[in-house]
């Protein structure tokens, strides 16, 4: 694997409402910390998707823009190519319901999704609105360790099936309703959390990249990041936040 | 129609509103407006209808340019005689009531309205013009989606017929709200922000561009011919009419395209409430601060020209506004109700745009910008309290006689607040 990473970035128009935008942005720079470089394709609908991509990253949007975008990948195939090839991918929200077996509609009926993901999503009983933190659980990636703060904004109530793995236990928020928050499966990662997600964990950051180069990257630690994950940890948590950001990481 | 005309009822709910609003403001809880209105309401459900009667000329919503452009149309308009229009921001039923029951019961009314509110209030007050100037994502933790509150307002031209709209062209999505009402004149009032409007909200196929015209791939849909347009130099602008018309409005007091933009829209609706639009355009330039926008405040040990911008849309106008780097500018960013819980919008604001000056990030959620701002590659530093006589700021800052401050919703009303209390306290 060269150091140049390919980073396809599917849909933004239709997936990008809550500043997902941010993710790529942040995988960009923090490739950029660790030395690699990163050449993001912008997707749009009508293009086809790219096969080659080492990254594929979407995010959330409105109801009726996740059912075109849901459509347009089915109808392509490309997306299902690539995660049958190992590449990485990482969806948001609407992007992580829409990878599953179906997932509400706006009118609340279910529409089939890519089954990339072994899971079902339908509505929740109230739509889940604030805060969202979460502890890696024991089938997150090893290079996940960090507690996950995001913001959650959504109403979709998803339940994994044998093949997909919670990323995260819920400390504070809902989640996937069942007080497990995402889903793994191999180098496929979906969660709920925005912020945008990436620039709040850069630990999940780095893992996707290391996913790509075939090795784990070393920490690297921004001092804004981290003042900034322990103001939110701590309004969330209380004195149950961690007392200094971890940053700490299992030897790889 | 007359005092006596009103329904007992309505005389009566009113003087139960006023009684409640001047409680508010004794106590020092605000101007009253909502709260007068709302008891208002509570007496007397029809009190918007019996209020309005047939004296409103016209309804302003948008999500970006409410306050400014009605209070630009109603200073136009006030070249007639007196006019009705809100004082402050109160925009919704409440707010609306306030303004008609506590103005000047015989003149015409000039509103600004909750873009979400708007169906509702036309149904109630039949005005005679409705400005659309524009939609994007605002609030989205308490906003409908963007799509929806487009297909409410087709729903809302569609049952009001006679209304005459003046609606901007060059957004689709209000465009797409305006099309099949019978009475529109399309103005070309620009759209910075297109991130809201990337696909048709009818069939949902990507818009495709080219400066400001716009057409969808996949059905008919395209930008209406504009008979009123902007001509923009970068610094001052030229509004053109439908027979070629122009109006300069160089000299406008208040800052930016998106300004201008707001005065020609104005302009348009004076068209059709047929004034004469050289007064207008003369009347248009002496307003300088709205409602505390772009007016120049002293906080502390800094005097700031106070700016408001809510959303990535207003953001991405809000950049070009300020003096050009290496000059240093404040942000700051809240996250309270008003402002939306949810920050994450600080990553579609083109913040890149500040490079090559270093911005002093403050408010609740100074932290989540410094990281946004980190990653665009723009220095910062973060402070608490700018303000504060010794506060540490970037070179330069305090030599500025005026350093812009730009803010969110609270974060504008908390400097307002807070100037006015230390004017109070030094006198």
């Amino acid at each position: 694997m060269s150091d140049s990473i390919v980073l396809a970035s599917l849909f933004p128009t239709l997936l990008g409402t809550y500043g997902d935008g941010g993710n790529v942005l942040t995988l960009t720079h923090r490739a950029g910390l660790h030395g690699l470089t990163v050449e993001v394709i912008q997707v749009d609908p009508g293009d086809a998707i790219p096969h080659q991509a080492d990254l594929y990253v979407l995010g959330g949007g409105e109801d009726s823009a996740q059912v075109a975008a849901a459509q347009a990948l089915q109808a392509d195939g490309g997306l299902a190519t690539a995660a049958d090839r190992g590449a990485a991918i990482l969806a948001i929200c609407a992007g992580y319901q829409l990878l599953g077996h179906e997932f509400p509609d706006a009118a609340g009926k279910p529409a089939p999704g890519l089954g990339l993901l072994d899971i079902r999503t339908d509505r929740l009983p109230a739509r889940a609105v604030g805060e969202l933190a979460c502890t890696p659980s024991p089938h997150a990636p090893d290079t996940v360790v960090d507690i996950l703060t995001g913001y959650e904004n959504h109403a979709g109530a998803t339940h994994l099936g044998p093949e997909a793995k919670p990323l995260a236990q819920v400390r504070a928020g809902v989640g996937n309703g069942d007080g497990t928050e995402g889903a793994v499966n191999g180098r496929v990662m979906g969660t709920y959390l925005h912020g945008p997600c990436l620039a709040r964990n850069p630990q999940l950051a780095d893992t996707l990249l290391g996913w790509v180069i075939g090795q784990p990257l070393p920490a690297i630690v921004e001092p804004e990041v981290e003042q900034l994950r322990a103001e939110r940890l701590s309004i969330v948590l209380g004195s149950d936040a961690p007392q200094s950001a971890p940053i700490s990481r299992p030897d790889a | 129609m007359t005092r006596s005309r009103l329904p007992l009822r309505t005389t009566l709910a009113i003087s139960a509103g006023k009684a409640a609003a001047a409680t508010s403001r004794v106590s020092g809880k605000g101007e009253g407006m909502v709260v007068g209105g709302k008891v208002m309401l509570r007496c007397a459900p029809k009190a918007l209808t019996d209020l309005a009667g047939d004296r409103v000329a016209a309804l302003v919503s948008a999500t970006n340019g409410k306050t400014s452009t009605t209070r630009l149309l109603a200073t136009a308009v006030a070249t007639t005689g007196s006019v009705v229009t809100q004082p402050t921001g109160a925009n919704m039923t409440a707010g609306v009531v306030s303004a008609l029951a506590l103005g000047d019961r015989e003149a015409p009314a000039v509103l600004e309205v909750d873009e979400a509110y708007l169906p509702g209030i036309v149904d109630a007050t039949s005005p005679k013009v409705i400005l659309l100037a524009n939609l994007s994502r605002d609030q989205l933790d308490r906003m409908n989606e963007v799509a929806m509150l487009a297909r409410r307002w087709r729903t809302m031209l569609a049952e009001h017929p006679d209304v005459r709209v003046v609606a901007n062209a060059d957004d689709p999505i209000v465009s797409f709200a305006a099309e099949q009402a019978p009475h529109v004149t399309w103005f070309a009032g620009g759209q910075v922000w297109t991130a809201d409007s990337s696909v048709c909200p009818q069939c949902t196929n990507l818009l495709a561009r080219d400066g400001s015209d716009w057409h969808c791939t996949g059905c008919d849909r395209r930008r209406p011919e504009p008979s009123w347009r902007l001509d923009w130099s970068g610094e001052s602008g030229v509004a053109v009419g439908p027979d070629g018309r122009q109006f300069d409005l160089t000299g406008l007091g208040l800052p930016g395209r998106f300004n201008a933009s707001n005065a020609t829209g104005a302009l348009a609706v004076c068209a059709e409430l047929s004034l004469d639009l050289d007064a207008c355009t003369a009347a248009m330039k002496t307003v300088t601060a709205v409602s505390g926008r772009y007016a120049i405040l002293d906080v502390g040990a800094r005097r700031i020209r106070l700016l408001l911008a809510k959303n990535p849309a207003g953001w991405s106008e809000l950049i070009d506004v300020m003096p050009p780097a290496p000059t240093p500018v404040i942000i700051t960013i809240n996250s309270n109700a008003a402002d939306g819980r949810d920050p994450s919008w600080l990553w579609d604001v083109p913040f890149e745009r500040l490079t090559g000056r270093t911005v002093i990030a403050t408010g609740d959620r100074r932290r989540d910008l410094a990281v946004r701002l980190l990653q665009a590659g723009v220095d910062h530093l973060v402070v608490e309290d700018p303000y504060a006589p010794n506060a540490v700021l970037p070179e330069g800052a305090k030599d500025l006689d005026v350093i812009d401050c730009a803010a969110t919703y609270t974060a504008f009303h908390a400097l307002r607040t807070r100037a006015d209390k230390e004017a109070g306290t030094s006198a």
